[in-house]
């Protein structure tokens, strides 16, 4: 039995190396669209850098490598680590923010014309 | 209860073979995206065209958590479904609820749910014009910054690059008509008409 557990964790591995792989070559090579990501685009978008959503991409990714550090370094293996409620008010405000810019912009943003 | 050798073997097999057919899945699911046979480049995509955060964020989170819950699995000394915090939950919760709500407020505003990036609108779309005056047009473009090129293709008149329309300071028999058409190289495809009648 133990060598069938072996084997599922091995699938289970390359499924999930071999997706997450497939999907940051995507990102990186252009074929999944990134375009507008950071801009504040939309017709009453100003076409321009939008910092809340750079903010957002900044907390996301300081609190994914956050995470998973923490998961690898866990001293009690088998459980998940405790994360400090800190960073679910920090994400939830960051994601606020840029929620709040989104809506502002649309309700009461202007559409473009020349 | 001890389970008969036969039963061991039973349920051996059964666990080779169910692992076996789901591991053709996976990997056939990950062919097909390797070969573009599954479509991702509108992953990240609003339903408007342009890359959505939030969905970028709510793809970065399921795959941290698909990874943590793996790691956590298999560091077990018996492999359990282990107990997931509230704060990890909120976690989730956050990413999702985000992007719920962006959806909503996309769709709250039916212009944005239009394709960027393909439209030009010209307006007034029709106008009257007495002989000799004049009319300015503008155009309402989803693609910020994109070039107009304002061109007259039937009837009298003209226009300028700014789309002012110059009606003929005289007219045939009291009326006439023109038709302009707004476009833009760096839009295709998209094009918009608009008809004056010039009335003295």
């Amino acid at each position: 039995m133990s060598q069938l557990v072996i084997f599922m964790k091995w699938e289970v591995l390359i499924f999930l190396g071999g997706l997450a792989a497939l999907v940051a070559l995507q990102l990186l090579t252009g074929q999944i669209n990134t375009d507008g990501l950071f801009r504040d685009i939309g017709p009453k978008g100003s076409g321009q850098t939008s910092s809340a959503r750079v903010q957002l991409l900044i907390m996301t990714v300081g609190a994914a490598a956050y995470y998973i550090s923490q998961v690898v370094a866990n001293p009690n293996p088998g459980t998940f680590p405790a994360i400090p409620t800190a960073w679910p008010v920090i994400l939830g405000g960051s994601n606020l923010l840029h929620l709040g810019t989104k809506a502002f912009t649309a309700w009461f943003g202007q559409r473009k014309t020349t | 209860m001890e389970t008969s050798p036969a039963m061991q073997t039973l349920t051996l097999v059964c666990g080779y073979t169910i692992c076996v057919l789901i591991g053709l899945l996976g990997l056939v699911v990950l062919w097909k995206i390797f070969d573009g046979s599954i479509d991702l480049s509108e992953l990240l995509d609003e339903t408007g065209g342009g890359a959505s955060m939030s969905r970028f964020q709510l793809l970065i989170f399921t795959f941290v958590f698909a990874f943590s819950l793996f790691l956590v699995i298999v560091s077990a000394k018996t492999p359990a479904f282990p107990n997931i915090p509230g704060t990890v939950l909120s976690l989730l919760g956050i990413s999702g609820s985000s992007y719920l709500v962006s959806k909503g407020i996309q769709f709250s505003d039916p212009a944005a749910l239009r394709a960027q990036g393909t439209e030009i609108v010209i307006s007034p779309n029709k106008a009257t014009v007495a002989p000799g005056k004049t009319q300015q047009f503008t155009a309402d473009v989803s693609k910020a910054g994109a070039k107009l090129v304002w061109e007259k293709i039937a009837g009298d008149g003209s226009i300028d690059a700014t789309g002012m329309f110059t009606a003929p300071a005289t007219v045939t028999g009291g009326h006439s008509y023109a038709t302009i058409q707004i476009s833009s190289p760096d839009i295709p495809g998209a094009v918009d008409l608009a008809v004056i009648t010039i009335v003295s």
